[in-house]
């Protein structure tokens, strides 16, 4: 046990923090739903940074690190799928990855390179031409899109489905942890700057303490995302995928709650990381999904 | 980054369990509850001797006070480890944690000679004399008072909500020896000397727990003063940090989870929203115990440990609160009679947000200091 980060970790988290530092800012002239970061995908791409998860020396652990590390950003781009679960696929197929869970719209399925079907218990693995996906407008803020039925499918395997199931909800989480300081953060600068009553809003202790349960929250499902992606155990990435959509529940509420009408507004970002945190919820069977895989991997000896 | 334990924490996790498995008696179960009360405060005298004999009491500590300077990772197990089989360590946890180091760092050389060994070889049971009736969460306005007399202080006063009291043999008091912040010291107070009254309140947390301390002239010699006079803040603020993360609670909240669930699973009834629940309480306590790491780890390699600390006590509270509610919601007759463990957990948990501080302080902190925002005015 030891939570010090190795040289290559460090030396990743700095390029990564580079890379990102021209995409800290919303662009001010951008008033739409979902900020897509074609710049920053390319760059990701560019730099092979979409395949650390593969370098020995950086592995699954360094992977969900740079995908929490870029969720700060306002603008997306489909990484954490191809960073974790791109990985796991049998043979090569093209990034980016789009997950279509029981049909629904899924993020980045419009411009995927594969799609990962979802069916119940089974999943699919299926590469879209152009006429097989199409744009779906959404209030959710990543690029949302639906298959058109009809698309040749590789059936995946009892073991395959449940390996992909794990490091997807691995991904979920590593994400989920990013959206949350990044939300989490933008609120606090609202509250540090806007007064009434004549002091900040951030000074109030009704506000303070439902803040500090956030962050509290949030810091949980940073560390159970990193472990599961260190441990790669599928109770690990249950539990981290539950406590994700959970704090991001109760999170999203809290913040808007902070912001007022301003968090209303698509001047303001905080929608983009709280209407990210929405698409995640619902996913890989939302949280009575994560429960029961929960209560397979982590309850199955209590009898 | 590494999230997995080496062989020699294995190793030493598998040996503490071994001393539980033969030292524990089998009716321990029905001893577990109370962890001030009358039979587990004698038992603890006993186990911790067995203890101190096999070296497990006080491993990182230094040689010269019968430890081995073991690391943080060490003790850290050891407490996981104790605490999630009911403590049998009573009280004595507090002297091995926080007591034990407190006087290694501030205590007089005599205060050293007379103090530590007791508590190394697992004899002793201290008390913590802070609360009083109007000085909870705003303890710097306490009023004890301790006036010079000679080389002599003579104390008056009441402290509340004193674990351990009824057995201890001596009392880590915080009293007053002048006005304001700065005017708080501390004494190590032999519990016998004339002028002591200790009352037990009765309570839902179990036999023997909590007490009211009157002190009526008590007289010590000025020598029983730990550190300067108005220096108890600084030592008390150390203590404390020791302390908030230094029950790891998660860890009996997690095996009692899993106790609970197996009640559930063996007469069929897990399933649907009590797996639901049990989820949330697991994953709370996987979060609390990593958070409780990552101060561990701090201690460790030496970091000093910041608001990360106050987290991961909150962090500690959620779970236990989630555990406690699966258990009254879904076992509700191990609250009745149905299972002494779960029990005595109960009862324990129900003090996570309140005992070594309440839990909103530790909220104040984290806005603060982890968010960085804007003070409340005072």
């Amino acid at each position: 046990m030891d939570f010090t980060l190795t040289a290559d970790q460090s030396a990743l988290a700095s390029a990564l923090d580079r890379l990102a530092t021209p995409f800290e800012t919303k662009p001010t002239d951008f008033h739409g739903f979902a900020l897509f970061g074609a710049r920053l995908e390319q760059e990701l791409e560019d730099g092979q940074y979409f395949d650390i998860a593969q370098v020995p020396e950086l592995g699954p652990l360094s992977a969900a690190m740079a995908v929490e590390r870029l969720a700060w950003l306002p603008c997306t781009a489909e990484i954490a799928l191809s960073m974790l679960v791109r990985p796991q696929l049998p043979g090569d197929w093209p990034r980016p990855l789009a997950v279509v869970e029981n049909g629904r719209p899924g993020r980045f399925v419009a411009t995927a390179g594969t799609v990962l079907l979802i069916d119940g218990e089974r999943m699919a693995l299926a590469k879209p031409a152009a006429g097989d996906v199409e744009a779906a407008e959404s209030l959710l803020a990543y690029p949302m899109g639906r298959l058109r039925s009809g698309v040749a499918v590789h059936p995946l395997s009892d073991s395959e489905t449940v390996n992909l199931r794990k490091w997807l909800r691995i991904a979920l989480a590593a994400e989920a942890s990013g959206l949350l300081q990044a939300a989490i953060a933008s609120a606090v600068e609202h509250l540090s700057l806007r007064k009434q009553f004549g002091r900040p809003l951030g000074s109030f202790q009704a506000l303070r303490h439902r803040m500090a349960e956030c962050a509290v929250l949030a810091g949980g499902v940073r560390w159970l995302a990193l472990k599961a992606a260190a441990t790669a155990a599928e109770g690990d990435a249950a539990l981290a995928a539950l406590h994700a959509q959970e704090s991001a529940t109760r999170v999203v509420y809290d913040l808007h709650q902070m912001l007022g009408a301003m968090g209303m507004t698509l001047e303001h970002p905080l929608h983009l990381w709280t209407y990210r945190l929405k698409a995640l919820l619902s996913e890989l069977g939302g949280r009575s999904g994560q429960a029961s895989a929960v209560a397979r991997h982590c309850f199955a000896n209590a009898a | 980054m590494e999230f997995d334990w080496d062989a020699e924490q294995r190793t030493f996790r598998s040996t503490v369990r071994g001393f539980l498995e033969a030292y524990l008696p089998d009716d321990w179960e029905s001893l577990a509850h109370g962890p001030g009360s009358a039979s587990q405060s004698a038992f603890s005298k006993k186990f911790c001797g067995q203890l101190s004999r096999a070296g497990l009491l006080v491993p990182h500590w230094p040689k010269r006070w019968g430890g081995r300077e073991a690391d943080a990772w060490t003790s850290f197990i050891l407490a996981e480890e104790m605490w999630a089989a009911g403590e049998p360590r009573g009280g004595q946890y507090m002297n091995v944690n926080w007591i034990g180091p407190t006087l290694m760092r501030f205590g007089s050389e005599e205060q050293q000679e007379r103090y530590i060994p007791p508590m190394a070889r697992g004899e002793t049971i201290w008390c913590q004399g802070f609360s009083e009736p109007e000085a909870g969460s705003d303890l710097a306005s306490l009023r004890t008072r301790a006036d010079r007399d000679g080389d002599h202080y003579i104390i008056n006063g009441q402290k509340i909500w004193t674990s351990y009291a009824g057995d201890a043999d001596t009392c880590f008091l915080l009293a007053r020896t002048s006005p304001g912040k700065t005017g708080l010291s501390i004494f190590l107070l032999p519990m016998d000397t004339p002028g002591i009254t200790v009352r037990q309140i009765p309570s839902i947390i179990g036999e023997g727990d909590i007490h009211e301390v009157f002190f009526d002239d008590v007289r010590v010699p000025a020598s029983a003063m730990l550190g300067a006079e108005g220096q108890a803040w600084e030592i008390a603020r150390t203590s404390l940090s020791l302390e908030r993360v230094g029950i790891p609670r998660f860890a009996l909240a997690s095996r009692m989870l899993g106790r609970a669930v197996t009640t559930l699973q063996q007469s069929g009834r897990f399933r649907g929203g009590a797996i639901d629940q049990a989820a949330r309480a697991r994953a709370a306590c996987e979060a609390a115990r990593l958070y409780s790491y990552q101060i561990v780890d701090q201690r460790r390699h030496g970091t000093p440990t910041g608001p990360e600390a106050s987290a991961a006590r909150y962090a500690t509270v959620m779970a236990e609160r989630l555990v406690g509610d699966f258990v009254v919601e879904q076992v509700p007759e191990a609250l009745s009679g149905g299972d002494p463990m779960l029990l005595a957990h109960h009862q324990r948990a129900i003090v996570a947000g309140i005992a070594s501080g309440a839990a909103e302080i530790q909220l104040n902190l984290i806005a603060t200091e982890l968010l960085r925002l804007p003070r409340e005015p005072r």
